[in-house]
């Protein structure tokens, strides 16, 4: 079963499917940070008074939906093509932010295994007062298995 | 060395190469602390029985990995933008390297653009990318 | 003269590079090659317009496409209005025999690319879809390969009496010039680099450590 791209196109890009709401704690700031491998105060000390989650955190933020609730199932396993991130503010501990999702891009090319079928969502992360503080970017891609 | 201002940074240079903690212990941290907790990332027979070749460190952390390196390489940077393909897997607990170089300097925006290869042992590239940093000016 | 034939740009999907930077990072490096191509995936870059860039940098830089066809993908050198009208670029399923024969009637020049690569290289597919007729260039060297894939476009050369071509196949600025195709005569434009293949004047050279 294949993904007619084009209907998908017309049907789904650009139309906010997913708004959830995220607080991220002192301690999982800590964690990732130094699980990256960053040793700057800022992401890893709260005593800092710049203390801030490191500008890839964005990217972690899962939205509620994985797609639109009407988009028909991927024909094969989803996995990650590549992340954008482009941060604008610093996300600090406790406060809530808004993360707006929609369908940014469909594409196919053919690959090692096959036909590969690319779809971006990116989300916008927002903070209680509306200033934008990151965009995130995720390339899922899925790999159509050949018909049995 | 590392870099303080924009001054410093000329084109061409070389990031220090960064070779970052890929063990399952440190993924399993970093995959709680993100809320990806999922078998694919922190159990190798779960990731097999998925069709993978064992269990993946995920694309955000390899992204984090490189935020980490260009940090250590520049402590005042601000990153601008981190964008990343990921060309095969980044299996848990096999080893890796991560190289940078500047492959532009704007002046007048304060910006460097950077390259960036997550590689593993055989030199093959894993993941590729690449960073916009704002620098202070000196 | 010696040009890398393979290279993306940000016009490709997943090509992160802007020319300007391959232009500086080839001149500021001394990488030992005159100029290259940009082989973007499944399009034809039309609008750009590279001419004072080159002139700046005292580079060749040319234009050509990355297809994709049941036996791989395929580079094309020497695409003209006429030869985008054949057939369409941005399909993934085109039949190799129709792209090689379009090319032929158009004077244009198509050469499977990293051929040894799995799936999207043309020696996957020889068991089951047989040796395609018309193919007389493939890309026996290419800056991303890994696993041995050159090796098996060389000997898939060497088997069928294929010339081949180098490109570094370059998604980001410091891969320029891993691979490249050498040139006895000067190649400056589109057509030049299509007579020089058609003539057989060329060999694939690598630059990888």
């Amino acid at each position: 079963m294949s993904l007619d791209i084009d209907d998908l196109k017309e049907r789904f890009l650009n139309q906010e499917f997913d708004a959830q709401t995220y607080s991220v704690s002192t301690e999982s700031i800590v964690d990732y940070a130094r699980a990256c491998g960053e040793v700057a105060p800022r992401y890893t000390d709260p005593e800092d008074p710049d203390f801030q989650a490191p500008p890839t955190f964005a990217s972690s933020f899962q939205a509620g939906r994985r797609l639109p609730d009407d988009f028909p199932p991927l024909p094969g396993l989803g996995m990650d093509a590549g992340k954008a991130v482009s941060p604008k503010r610093p996300i600090r501990p406790g406060v809530e932010l808004t993360g707006r999702s929609h369908v940014h891009d469909i594409y196919t090319k053919s690959g090692r295994s096959g036909r590969m079928v690319f779809i971006v969502i990116r989300m916008e992360l927002y903070d209680p007062a509306g200033s934008q503080l990151a965009t995130a970017d995720t390339s899922v891609v899925i790999r159509e298995r050949p018909a049995s | 060395m590392t870099v303080a201002t924009l001054d410093d940074v000329e084109f061409g240079a070389q990031l220090p190469v960064f070779e970052p903690d890929t063990s399952m212990t440190n993924v399993r941290r970093f995959a709680v602390a993100a809320g990806w907790n999922r078998p694919r990332f922190t159990d190798h027979e779960a990731a097999r029985a998925e069709g993978l070749p064992g269990a993946l460190v995920p694309g955000i952390m390899s992204q984090g990995f490189l935020a980490a390196m260009i940090h250590r390489w520049a402590p005042p940077a601000e990153i601008i933008n981190v964008d990343t393909v990921f060309r095969a897997p980044v299996v848990v607990d096999e080893r890796y390297s991560i190289a940078g170089v500047v492959t532009d300097i704007d002046d007048q925006d304060g910006c460097v653009e950077i390259d960036l290869t997550v590689t593993n042992a055989a030199g093959e590239t894993r993941v590729f990318g690449t960073a916009r940093v704002r620098l202070p000016k000196a | 003269m010696i040009l890398d034939l393979h290279a993306h740009s940000i016009k490709s999907d997943d090509g992160r590079a802007k020319v300007r930077n391959y232009c500086q990072w080839i001149r500021s490096r001394s990488i030992p090659i005159d100029g290259f191509v940009l082989t973007e995936h499944r399009q034809f870059d039309a609008e750009s317009d590279y001419r004072e860039l080159a002139d700046e940098f005292e580079l060749t830089i040319l234009k050509g496409s990355e297809v994709e066809t049941e036996y791989g993908h395929v580079l094309v050198f020497g695409v003209t209005d006429a030869l985008r009208a054949a057939f369409d670029f941005s399909n993934i399923h085109l039949p190799l025999a129709e792209v090689l024969e379009a090319c032929e009637r158009h004077g244009a020049v198509a050469a499977p690319c990293h051929p040894g690569r799995k799936r999207v290289g043309m020696s996957a597919h020889l068991e089951t879809l047989g040796v395609p007729e018309g193919v007389r260039i493939v890309e026996t060297c290419n800056g991303g390969s890994r696993d041995g894939e050159d090796a098996v476009a060389q000997a898939m050369a060497e088997r069928y009496g294929y010339l081949g071509i180098g490109g570094s196949d370059a998604h980001i600025v410091s891969h320029i010039g891993r691979c490249a195709t050498r040139f006895p005569a000067p190649v400056n434009t589109e057509q030049e680099l299509v007579d020089a293949l058609k003539a057989g004047q060329f060999e694939a050279v690598t630059f990888k450590a």
